[in-house]
C-alpha cells in the first residue's frame, strides 16, 4: 500500500496545482461500472468555474446518488479544493454539471 | 467544581460566537463547556434577525460529577490513547493533541493506536482512498489510523484521522458538513473497493472525538435541566450522527427519555423528563 508518508513527501516537494478535474474524475471512476466512459471537463466563465462530468447513462445514478447525495458531497469537496487552488479572494462560484 | 468562570457571547452564528468567546478567555475548545442559549434567527432580508448567544463555562481539572451517570457504559474511564505522532508530522497545531488529563472526558472515544501493518482491510483501503482524495484537493495532511473502542454491540469502526500542520478546519466546515461529505465519499469509494460496507469513520484532528465529549456534557446538563424544570427541553438542530450521540448518552438515564422531532436540517433532539 502506498503509505501516507510517500504521498506526503511528494506533496511537500512540489505542490501540484489543484486539478478539480482530477478530483471529480477520481471519484467518478471509483464509483461507476464503466470508468472508460467517464469524461470530465472544466470550463471557466466570468462568474463561475463549471465542471462538466459525463458518465455512461446507466452510471448516472451512481454519481448522483439518492436525492443527489453523492453529487452534493462531490460539490462540497470541490469547494475545498477550489479554495486551496485560488485563494479566498478571487474564488468563483463552482458548478458541477452531470450529464 | 464550585468556582466557575463563565461568559456569555454573541455572534452571527453559534460557531462564531464560540470562537469569539474562546478568544476572550484565551483558551481552546476543550477547556470550556458550551451552552447554546439562543440560536440565531436570520429574519427576512436581515430584518428582525437575532444573533446567536452562547455561554462558555471554563472547565477546571475534573468534569462535573453528573457526567458520569449519564455517560453509562459508553464512556470508559481512563485516558485516551495519545495519537501516534509520526515524528515531525504534527507540530503544535491547534487541532492536534492535548496533554493527558487535560480532558479526561475524551475517554468517551477512547482509541487504540495501531502500527502500520496491523490495519484491517477497511482501514488500509480507506486510508489510501482518503489520502488520494486529499491529494486531489491539494490538502497537505497525513492520515492516522486508530481503532475506536466499542461503544455498543457493534464492531467498532476504524478512525481515519486527518492531521497536519496547516489549518484543516476547512475540511470540517459549518457544523461539520464538509467533514460529513468527505466521510461519505471516502466510505462510498472504499465500500465499492471492498464490495461490502466499509466500517470507517473520518475525522479531522480529533474534531469528532472532542465534539462527542461536548455532546455528552451538553446532553447530561440538558437532561438535568429537563428534570428540574419538569418539562421537555429541546436541543439545537443537529446532524444525524450527533443526534445519535445524544440519544446514546442519555440511554442509561431513567429520569429522562429522548426523541427527535423536526425535518431535515431542523431535526433536533428533545429531552423529556420521565413521568411519574
Amino acid at each position: 500500500m502506498s503509505g501516507g508518508r510517500n504521498w506526503r513527501q511528494r506533496q511537500q516537494q512540489s505542490r501540484p496545482p489543484t486539478n478539480l478535474e482530477d478530483l471529480v474524475g477520481y471519484i467518478a471512476k471509483s464509483l461507476v461500472n464503466d470508468p472508460s466512459q467517464v469524461r470530465v471537463r472544466q470550463r471557466n466563465t466570468n462568474s463561475a468555474t463549471v465542471i462538466e462530468l459525463r458518465v455512461a447513462p446507466e452510471d448516472m445514478g451512481r454519481v448522483i446518488g439518492r436525492e443527489g447525495r453523492v453529487a452534493n458531497a462531490i460539490r462540497a469537496l470541490l469547494r475545498v479544493a477550489d479554495r486551496h487552488q485560488q485563494g479566498e479572494r478571487q474564488r468563483k462560484h463552482i458548478i458541477l454539471e452531470i450529464s | 467544581m464550585n468556582v466557575e468562570e463563565s461568559i456569555e457571547v454573541t455572534g452571527d452564528d453559534v460557531e462564531q460566537a464560540l470562537a469569539k468567546g474562546l478568544e476572550t478567555l484565551g483558551v481552546g475548545p476543550d477547556d470550556v463547556m458550551v451552552e447554546v442559549l439562543e440560536e440565531p434567527a436570520s429574519g427576512m432580508f436581515g430584518l428582525g434577525s437575532r444573533p446567536a448567544r452562547v455561554r462558555l463555562r471554563l472547565l477546571t481539572a475534573a468534569p462535573p460529577p453528573e457526567m458520569e451517570d449519564a455517560s453509562g457504559a459508553a464512556v470508559a474511564t481512563g485516558e485516551s490513547a495519545p495519537a501516534l505522532q509520526d515524528s515531525g508530522s504534527t507540530g503544535d497545531g491547534n487541532v492536534v493533541d492535548k496533554a493527558p488529563g487535560e480532558l479526561s472526558f475524551q475517554a468517551a472515544m477512547e482509541t487504540t493506536t495501531f502500527e502500520e501493518g496491523d490495519f484491517e482491510e477497511d482501514a488500509e483501503v480507506g486510508k489510501v482512498v482518503l489520502a488520494k482524495l486529499l491529494e486531489n484537493m491539494a490538502v497537505r495532511a497525513d492520515v492516522e489510523v486508530r481503532r475506536a473502542e466499542a461503544t455498543d454491540e457493534e464492531e467498532p469502526p476504524w478512525m481515519l484521522d486527518i492531521v497536519g500542520e496547516s489549518d484543516l478546519s476547512v475540511l470540517i466546515g459549518r457544523k461539520g458538513e464538509t467533514l460529513a461529505s468527505l466521510q461519505y465519499i471516502t466510505r462510498l469509494v472504499t465500500s465499492r473497493e471492498l464490495q461490502r460496507r466499509a466500517n470507517i469513520v473520518v475525522d479531522v484532528g480529533g474534531y469528532k472525538s472532542r465534539r462527542m465529549s461536548r455532546l455528552y456534557a451538553l446532553a447530561s446538563r440538558m437532561a438535568d435541566q429537563a428534570t428540574s424544570l419538569g418539562r421537555p427541553v429541546a436541543l439545537e438542530p443537529m446532524p444525524p450522527y450527533e443526534r445519535r450521540i445524544v440519544h446514546l448518552a442519555l440511554r442509561e438515564r431513567e429520569d429522562v427519555t429522548t426523541e427527535s422531532s423536526g425535518e431535515g436540517q431542523a431535526r433536533k433532539v428533545n429531552i423529556i423528563p420521565a413521568s411519574r
